[in-house]
C-alpha cells in the first residue's frame, strides 16, 4: 500500500511537470557516453545512449539543445567545450539535463568518469555544471562509483541521480540500462500524463535494478540514489500525443484547465483523512468528472488519443 | 587448531547439568586412565551422586587428560576444553587425546570440530582405530555411505571391540536390514560385556530393533533400566529410529517415556519440542525447547527452532472453506506475511484441488486438516527439516504438516512450487493411509508417479545423470531401494533413487493398473515387506519385477538411452553456432541435438536455441511448436515461457497463452507481467473471476504502476457486475493519475 505522503507529493508533481511542458520553458540536454573499455560494455553503453535519444530529442524539441558525445571525442576538452556552449545559450528559466554513461572510478576521495585522456572528476563536472545558468538542473550518472560524486554534485538547484550509493560500489551498473528504457517507458509514466518525470524515471530504474538482483538472488552491487528536491517536476521525455499537445496554443486554455483540476485533486487527496471515506470518493469523482469533460475536449480534434488497454 | 572453538568454551560455564553419555569407558573412544573408571561405574549406573563426588575428587590431580575427563562429565565442559587443549599442547603427538576431545565436541552439538579432530588424530597414526571410529560415528550421523567402509576397516585392524559392531547395527537399522543389525548388535553386546564396557548402547539399539520388529516395549528397555535406572536414551534411541522412518506419534510417545526416566536428558525434550511441531503442535512443542534451552542452550537445533518459533509472528495462515458436510476446514495455508496476499488464493486452490484428487484416488479420508507451510527464508525451511536423513531440499511432509520453500526463496525457473506442493502433499496421503509404515521408496515413487500425473508440465524432466545411471547398472534392486534415499553410495544417488521409484510406480500403474498401486499401499498398512507386498499383490517376485522395469525403463527412456553421445556432441555445435550468433548454423545441429534427446529441457536445451533459430529464419510458426514442446515436456525458464506466452498473443491464440501464463503461475507466481497479461486474456475470454484473482496478484506485487492495476480491478468488477467496487478502484486509479483517459471514461460508466 503506498503511503498517503508519498501520492500527494506524485500529485504536487503532476501538476508541476505539466505547468512546465505548457509554459514553454526549454530542456536541454547533454549526453555523454565514457569509455567502454571492452566490447561488450561499449556496445551497452552505446546501446543505452542510442535508446535515449529519440526520447531526448523529441523532449528538447526545435528549440532546445540534445547534444551527444560519445566515443573517442568524449574527451575532457570536449565536455568541456559543450558545457561553454551550453553556459551561453541556456536561460535561467531553462532546464538541463546531463545523463553520463559509462565506467566511473572512486579513488576514496573523489570520483572520475573515464574518458579517453585524462578522467573527468566529480569536481570538474560541478564547476561546469555551475557555470551554465539554468536554474534547474538534472544530473543523472549511470557508471560505476557514481554515488561517489553525489556529494561534489551538491546544490540547492541540482537533482543528482546515481547507479551506486557511494564510490565503493564499483561493479559495472545495470541502472543505466533500465534508466534508458524509462524514458521511453508507458510502465514509467505512472501517472498517465503522457510523460516521464525525472522521479518516475528513478523508481522506475530502481525498481528494475532491484527486480534484477532479487531474481538473480546474488548480492546487490548497485543501490540508485536520488538527491535533491522536486524531481517531480523535471520533465525529461513525452509519450505520445504530450509532444504534440505542448506545441498547439489553441489547446493551452484547456490544458490550464485542467490542471487547476489537477491541483484540487492533489489538494483534496492532502485532506482525505479529514472527510468520511465516502464524502472523499464523492468529492473526488466531481472533479474526475469535470477532468473527464475537458480530456474530451483536449483530445476531440487530437489524432491517436489514448486507447483502451486491451 | 581452536578455530571456532572459544563459542563452545562458553557452553560448559552455563551448562552445569548436561548429562554426558554413558558408556565412555574402554579404549575404543580413545584411552582414557584407569582412575576414572570407578567414577564411570557409578556415572554408568546412573547413580549420579556418587559419580558427581568421585570425578570431584580426580580434579586436583596432575593429568590434565584426567582432569579433562572429569570436568567433561561433572558438566563443565569449558574447563573439559581447556584442559584438553592444555593436554594437547603439552603432548601434540598422542591420537588418543585429540580423539577424547573430539568425542567432547560430539557431545557439545559440533560434530565438525569433532571430525576435525579425528582427522589430526588420523594424520598422527593412519591406522588408529579409535580415530576411525570416532570419524565413522560422524560420517554415520551425516548418513554418509563412507561410514560403513571406514567401520569396517576399524574392525580388521581391531576385531576385538564392542563400538564398530555397535556402529554397524546402527547403520544396518537405519537401512532396515535387520538380521544384519542382529547379528552386529548381538556381537556388540557380546564384546561389551567381556571388555568391561557399558552395554547400554547396545541395550538400546537391540531395544529398537524389537521395536522395528512390531515390540516397542521389548526386554531390552527393563534390561537397560535395570542397568542404570536413568537411562532416557532407551526411549530417545527409539525415537529417533521413528523419525527417520516417518512415524511421528510414535517417536513423540517414546520421547515422552524418556524424558519421564531422565527429566535432565535436555536432548530428549529438544527431540520432543521439534518432534511436536512437526506433529502441528507447535505451543507445547516450544515448552519443551524452552526446557532444552535452560538446560543446554547451545543446541543449534534448540536455538534455531526457538528462533523460527519467533519468526512466525511474521507469518500469516488461512484455512480453506469449511463445507456443509465437513466440522472443519480441510487445509490450513501458512505463508510469509509480506507474500500472503500473493500466494494465498494460489496455494489454497492447489492444495484443495490435491486433497480431493489424492482423496478419490487412493480411497482414503484425510482425519484432520493438512497443514502448509512456505518459507522465503530457506535457513528457516531448514530449520523445519533438519535431522531428516536424505531429504531433498525442496519440501518435506512430517504426516499432515507439509513444509516447503516460498517460490521467492529461490532464482525464477529453479522451483516449480506447484509441482513441490502436489508431490508433498501426496506425501500426505502415503504417510497416512498406511500409519506411516509405507517404505521411503514407495512414498516417493508415488509422489513421483503424481507430479507427472497431475500434469505433464510437472514433475522432474528426466537427466543424462539418470540416463547414465541406467546404462551403468546402477540402479537397486526395488527391494533394496530404501537405501538410495537413506545412505547413499555414491553421488547423485538419492536423486536417482527418486526417479527410479518414480518410474517403479509408473511402471506398476502401466503394466497391472492403477488399482494395484493402491492395493500396494494397503499391503504396506498391513505390515508387508516391500517383497512380500510385491508377491501378495502383483504376484511376481521382486527378482522379476527388477528385469521387466528394467525393459520398461529401457523403453520410456528412447531414445535418450542410446543417444547422449549424439546429444552432446550436437548441442555444443548449436551452442558454439549461437555463441557466435551464426543462428542459419543452429538449425541442423539443434534438431538432431532435440532428436537425440527429446526430455531434455534443461539449461542450454535444444528447443530454445531452435525457437531462436527459427524465429531469426522468419519461421514463428514453428519456432512456436518448438517453444510448446519444450514447454509440455516440463522446460520451465520463466523468460523463455514468457516468449511463448507472448508469440502465442501475437499469433492470435490467447486460449494457449492463457495456459502457458497459468503454467508459469506455478513456477514463477512472482512476476506482474504474467498476471496482468493472464488477467487481460481471462477478461476478454469473459472469465472475469480469474481475470479478478490475476490482477488482485497484481496488487500484492506492489507493483510501479499501480494506477493502471486499480483500473484493471475496476475492469474485472465491471464484468463481474459489482459496479461499487468497480467504481472504488477506478477512482483509486484516477486519483494517482488524473488525466489517466481509459479510467476517466470507465469512471462515467460507473460513476454513482
Amino acid at each position: 500500500m503506498t503511503r498517503p505522503w508519498i501520492r500527494a507529493a506524485a500529485r504536487i508533481g503532476l501538476v508541476a511537470a505539466l505547468a512546465g511542458a505548457v509554459g514553454g520553458a526549454k530542456t536541454h540536454f547533454l549526453l555523454i557516453e565514457g569509455l567502454g573499455g571492452t566490447a561488450k560494455f561499449a556496445d551497452r553503453f552505446r546501446a543505452q545512449v542510442e535508446t535515449m535519444l529519440p526520447s531526448v530529442r523529441r523532449t528538447a524539441g526545435q528549440d532546445a539543445k540534445a547534444i551527444v558525445i560519445a566515443g573517442t571525442e568524449a574527451t575532457g576538452e570536449r565536455i568541456g567545450a559543450a558545457f561553454v556552449e551550453l553556459a551561453a545559450s541556456v536561460g535561467p528559466g531553462d532546464a538541463l539535463a546531463i545523463i553520463l554513461v559509462g565506467h566511473g572510478t572512486h579513488d576514496g576521495d573523489s570520483y572520475k568518469l573515464n574518458v579517453p585522456g585524462p578522467d573527468v572528476t566529480g569536481k570538474q563536472l560541478a564547476r561546469w555544471l555551475d557555470s551554465v545558468p539554468a536554474a534547474r538542473q538534472l544530473v543523472v550518472n549511470t557508471t560505476s562509483s557514481s554515488g561517489g560524486a553525489l556529494e561534489s554534485l551538491k546544490s540547492p538547484r541540482r537533482i543528482v541521480i546515481t547507479a551506486t550509493k557511494n564510490g565503493r560500489e564499483r561493479t559495472a551498473t545495470v541502472f543505466g540500462t533500465y534508466w534508458a528504457e524509462a524514458l521511453g517507458a508507458e510502465a514509467a509514466d505512472t501517472d498517465k500524463n503522457e510523460s516521464v518525470s525525472a522521479l518516475e524515471a528513478f523508481r522506475y530504474a530502481e525498481a528494475k535494478v532491484k527486480a534484477h538482483f532479487e531474481e538473480r538472488k546474488g548480492l546487490a552491487t548497485e543501490h540508485p540514489v536520488l538527491q535533491g528536491e522536486r524531481a517531480e517536476s523535471f520533465l525529461l521525455a513525452r509519450l505520445g500525443a504530450a509532444a504534440e499537445l505542448a506545441d498547439d496554443p489553441a489547446k493551452r486554455e484547456l490544458l490550464a484547465s485542467r490542471e487547476e483540476l489537477e491541483r484540487r485533486v492533489a489538494e483534496l487527496s492532502r485532506r482525505k483523512d479529514e472527510l468520511s471515506s465516502e464524502e472523499y470518493l464523492d468529492a473526488l469523482q466531481e472533479l474526475l468528472l469535470r477532468i473527464a469533460e475537458i480530456q474530451e475536449r483536449i483530445d476531440a480534434d487530437s489524432e491517436g488519443d489514448g486507447e483502451e488497454r486491451p | 587448531m581452536t578455530r571456532g572453538r572459544p563459542a563452545v568454551l562458553c557452553l560448559g560455564l552455563l551448562l552445569p547439568f548436561a548429562i554426558p553419555a554413558a558408556g565412555q569407558r574402554g579404549a575404543e573412544k580413545g584411552h582414557r586412565d584407569p582412575a576414572l573408571e570407578p567414577c564411570d561405574i557409578h556415572h554408568d549406573r546412573g547413580r549420579a551422586v556418587e559419580a558427581a563426588s568421585c570425578y570431584r575428587s580426580l580434579l586436583g590431580g596432575q593429568d590434565l587428560a584426567i582432569q579433562a575427563e572429569a570436568h567433561w562429565m561433572l558438566g563443565d565442559l569449558k574447563a573439559a576444553n581447556d584442559r584438553f587443549r592444555e593436554a594437547v599442547r603439552l603432548a601434540p603427538e598422542n591420537p588418543d587425546l585429540r580423539v577424547r576431545w573430539g568425542y567432547l565436541y560430539i557431545e557439545s552439538h559440533n560434530q565438525a570440530e569433532g571430525a576435525q579432530l579425528f582427522e589430526e588424530a588420523l594424520e598422527l597414526d593412519d591406522r588408529h582405530v579409535p580415530a576411525r571410529l570416532g570419524m565413522a560415528r560422524v560420517l554415520g550421523a551425516r548418513f554418509e555411505g563412507k561410514a560403513l567402509e571406514t567401520v569396517q576397516e576399524a574392525l580388521e585392524d581391531r576385531p576385538d571391540q564392542a563400538e564398530g559392531h555397535l556402529l554397524l547395527g546402527r547403520m544396518a537399522l537405519e537401512e532396515g536390514d535387520l538380521d544384519t543389525a542382529r547379528t552386529s548388535l548381538e556381537r556388540a553386546l557380546e564384546k561389551s560385556e567381556a571388555l568391561g564396557i557399558a552395554p547400554l548402547e547396545a541395550y538400546a539399539l537391540l531395544a529398537v530393533l524389537g521395536m522395528l520388529e512390531g515390540e516397542p516395549d521389548n526386554e531390552w528397555i527393563d534390561r537397560a533400566l535395570e542397568f542404570n535406572p536413568r537411562y532416557g536414551q532407551i526411549y530417545a534411541e527409539q525415537a529417533h529410529f521413528y523419525v527417520i522412518t516417518r512415524r511421528y506419534r510414535e517417536a513423540t510417545e517414546r520421547l515422552r517415556k524418556a524424558i519421564a526416566v531422565a527429566p535432565r536428558l535436555w536432548r530428549g525434550h529438544a527431540e520432543l519440542g521439534v518432534n511436536l511441531m512437526r506433529e502441528g503442535h507447535d505451543a507445547e512443542g516450544r515448552r519443551h525447547l524452552e526446557i532444552a534451552y535452560e538446560g543446554d542452550p547451545y543446541s543449534a537445533k534448540t536455538v534455531n527452532t526457538l528462533r523460527l518459533l519467533d519468526k512466525y509472528d511474521d507469518f500469516e495462515s488461512f484455512a480453506s472453506e469449511v463445507s456443509a458436510e465437513a466440522s472443519q476446514p480441510r487445509a490450513i495455508v501458512r505463508l510469509p506475511r509480506k507474500e500472503a496476499a500473493l500466494l494465498r488464493p494460489y496455494v489454497l486452490a492447489l492444495t484443495e484441488r490435491a486433497i480431493e484428487e489424492f482423496e478419490r484416488k487412493y480411497d482414503f479420508r484425510l482425519q484432520q486438516p493438512v497443514r502448509v507451510e512456505l518459507y522465503d527464508n530457506h535457513d528457516d525451511f531448514a530449520v523445519r527439516t533438519m535431522a531428516m536423513p536424505g531429504i531433498g531440499l525442496l519440501g518435506v511432509t512430517f504426516g499432515y504438516v507439509v513444509a516447503m520453500d516460498s517460490p521467492s526463496g529461490r532464482p525464477p525457473g529453479e522451483f516449480h512450487w506447484g509441482t513441490t506442493l502436489w508431490h508433498e502433499l501426496a506425501h500426505v496421503f502415503t504417510l497416512e493411509s498406511t500409519n506411516h509404515l509405507v517404505p521411503r521408496w514407495y512414498s516417493e515413487g508415488i509422489s513421483m508417479y503424481e507430479e507427472w500425473e497431475a500434469d505433464p508440465r510437472w514433475g522432474e524432466p528426466v537427466t543424462p545423470e539418470f540416463i547414465d545411471a541406467v546404462l551403468d547398472k546402477k540402479l537397486l534392486p526395488v527391494d533394496e531401494l530404501d537405501r538410495g534415499f537413506i545412505r547413499p553410495r555414491y553421488p547423485g544417488q538419492v536423486a536417482i533413487s527418486y526417479m527410479q521409484a518414480g518410474y517403479a510406480c509408473r511402471f506398476i500403474d502401466r503394466r497391472w493398473g492403477f488399482e494395484k498401486l493402491v492395493e500396494l499401499l494397503r499391503g504396506f498398512a498391513d505390515g508387508q515387506s516391500t517383497a512380500g507386498n510385491l508377491r501378495a499383490v502383483l504376484e511376481i517376485e521382486p527378482e522379476d519385477f527388477d528385469k521387466g522395469f528394467d525393459a520398461f525403463m529401457r523403453a520410456e527412456l528412447e531414445p535418450a538411452l542410446d543417444g547422449l553421445g549424439r546429444w552432446r556432441r550436437n548441442l555444443k555445435q548449436a551452442l558454439e553456432a549461437a555463441r557466435e550468433d551464426d543462428w542459419p548454423a543452429v538449425l541442423e545441429p539443434a534438431r538432431a541435438a532435440k532428436a537425440a534427446y527429446p526430455q531434455f529441457v534443461g539449461s542450454g536445451s535444444s528447443y530454445r536455441l531452435l525457437a531462436t533459430a527459427l524465429d531469426k529464419a522468419g519461421d514463428r510458426a514453428e519456432a512456436i511448436e518448438e517453444l510448446r514442446e519444450y514447454e509440455r515436456r516440463g522446460g520451465r525458464e520463466p523468460e523463455t515461457l514468457q516468449r511463448l506466452g507472448r508469440w502465442l498473443e501475437e499469433a492470435g491464440r490467447p486460449q494457449e497463452a492463457s495456459a502457458v501464463y497459468e503454467g508459469l503461475l506455478y513456477n514463477w507466481p512472482q512476476d506482474e507481467e504474467t498476471h496482468r497479461r493472464l488477467g487481460g486474456l481471462l477478461l476478454d475470454a469473459g472469465d472475469a473471476d480469474r481475470a479478478l484473482r490475476e490482477f488482485s496478484a497484481v496488487i500484492a506485487l506492489d507493483p510501479l504502476d499501480r494506477a493502471a492495476a486499480e483500473y484493471d480491478l475496476a475492469r474485472a468488477y465491471v464484468k463481474i457486475g459489482n459496479l461499487a467496487k468497480a467504481r472504488l478502484h477506478v477512482l483509486q486509479a484516477l486519483e494517482r493519475a488524473p488525466t489517466f483517459r481509459p479510467a476517466l471514461n470507465l469512471l462515467r460508466q460507473v460513476k454513482r
